[in-house]
């Protein structure tokens, strides 16, 4: 609730500046196992260009960078800032 | 194909091992390894570069399903800075020079295992991501350093 201080017990108290929700989800996450963390982790969803090929090697990542931006759609967050 | 998962996470595990592979989790994949609670498609793994290493990490894929021709393996054995596969039980992306880190030898000194799985150091993960420098690794920054106060205080306790 907005204004109000959110004083739930935590194993260690929040980093400064940090948001408390973050603090929260790693507690949370410390909770589960390695098996339960990876589960809900890894998930598959299709990225345009980028699964359409089995296989690409670059002889730099200076050259993979390039290809990401001129080939992959903006918003998939692959280019540089 | 689907999604990488710990059945899969302990093959990897077992079959880079009795291969002798030398090798690290990066990424967001490493980060959820320590622990970091976020989501991802791929693993990206950190592998030493020599020809050795790189044809022990061919044999080792090809165990575990990827479809390597002698080209795809002579990459490998050659080092290419990025290799990505997408032709085998799950997606993995293999760097021998990530940004941001000198060499390999020094994030292995500052690994940490977890469950037997070699990861990079929270430090050079968001090294790395903060010298790639993506639109979304400026997304995910924040929250990875917020993550690493935790870790490092957790680790303390």
């Amino acid at each position: 609730m907005k204004g109000v201080p959110d004083e739930r017990p935590r194993s260690l108290p929040p980093e400064e500046g940090s948001p408390l929700q973050w603090w929260d989800e790693f507690e949370a996450a410390a909770r589960r196992s390695l098996e339960t963390r990876l589960r809900y982790s890894f998930i598959r969803t299709y990225k345009p260009v980028l699964d359409d090929a089995t296989y690409r090697a670059f002889d730099s990542m200076e050259s993979y960078r390039r290809w990401c931006e001129q080939s992959l759609p903006d918003w998939l967050g692959y280019g540089r800032v | 194909m689907a999604a990488f998962d710990y059945p899969q996470a302990l093959e990897i595990r077992g079959a880079l091992a009795r291969h002798g592979v030398r090798y690290l989790f990066i990424g967001k994949a490493g980060a959820i390894l320590l622990g970091f609670p976020d989501t991802t498609q791929d693993a990206d793994l950190f592998v030493d570069r020599s020809a050795e290493n790189g044809r022990a990490l061919a044999a080792a894929l090809r165990e575990l399903g990827f479809v390597l021709t002698e080209d795809h393996a002579r990459d490998l054995e050659r080092g290419k800075d990025f290799v990505q596969l997408k032709n085998g039980p799950f997606d993995v992306d293999i760097v021998f020079a990530p940004d941001g880190i000198e060499r390999f030898e020094d994030a292995w000194q500052r690994r940490v295992e977890v469950e037997g799985f070699p990861v990079c150091h929270i430090d050079d993960i968001i090294a790395s991501k903060a010298a790639a420098n993506r639109v979304k690794d400026q997304e995910s920054l924040p929250r990875l350093r917020s993550f690493r106060e935790y870790w490092l205080r957790q680790r303390r306790t």
